[in-house]
């Protein structure tokens, strides 16, 4: 998806790991998926650089459709649709 | 359905970072949905002692001992949680299984389960963790 395509998402549900380092904020989008629906869209706030490989590969092997990121100040956000 | 990958982690260590990091790992393992067998053996089993397992000052470091209070700052500041919060989440989170050695429990004058944190499932004898490590996908020696 296109940065702009992803700025317009409508998300199912928001997970806030800003502050946290991994683990965490892997662990975080874990209880969030295990909380929506297959087909709803998962955002997950993230300022740990590890964490912007991590959840992609995580989602991707757990056979969610990782859609994209986008950096912010500071942080930066990771789309994910649960499979 | 598909079944859980299994792993098996022997936790020989009792320091305060090698016990943070099995700690790291044993939740990217609860975050890929494995099943995970812990047999701890020696310093581990001193770690799981029940008045010593969340006293900081009661574990030493592996490594840069001198490092101690800079390292248990930092995790503090880096909002990480313990080694001991580590295992009881994922504990919460999926199929977990703590096994303490009989042998290491008698070392330091703990036999009885109730001797240990509240996470720990059972006391076995090393056979059951020679066929645990047989039958995983992953083991880990920490």
């Amino acid at each position: 998806m296109t940065q702009e395509e992803l700025t317009t998402l409508e998300v199912n549900k928001s997970v806030d790991a800003r502050g946290t380092s991994c683990p965490r904020p892997l662990l975080a989008a874990k209880k969030a998926m295990g909380e929506i629906n297959s087909g709803e869209i998962l955002e997950v706030l993230s300022a740990d650089e590890g964490t912007k490989k991590d959840i992609p590969k995580w989602a991707t092997k757990k056979k969610h459709e990782y859609l994209g990121t986008v950096e912010e100040s500071g942080f930066f956000k990771i789309y994910i649709k649960k499979g | 359905m598909e079944e859980n990958k299994k792993m098996c982690m022997v936790l020989f260590s009792g320091s305060i970072d090698k016990l943070t990091a099995a700690g790291v790992l044993l939740s990217g393992a609860v975050a890929d949905d494995m099943d995970v067998d812990i047999y701890v053996l020696l310093q581990g089993a001193r770690a799981f002692r029940k008045d010593i397992a969340d006293d900081p000052d009661k574990l030493n470091m592996a490594e840069n001992i001198d490092l101690k209070e800079e390292f248990v700052k930092s995790l503090q500041n880096l909002k990480v949680k313990t080694w001991l919060e580590f295992f009881k989440e994922a504990k919460s989170l999926a199929n977990v299984k703590i096994h303490i050695c009989g042998l290491a429990g008698k070392v330091w004058g703990a036999d009885k389960l109730d001797d240990f944190v509240d996470i720990a499932d059972d006391i076995v004898g090393i056979g059951e963790c020679i066929t645990a490590t047989q039958e995983s996908d992953v083991h880990l020696f920490i």
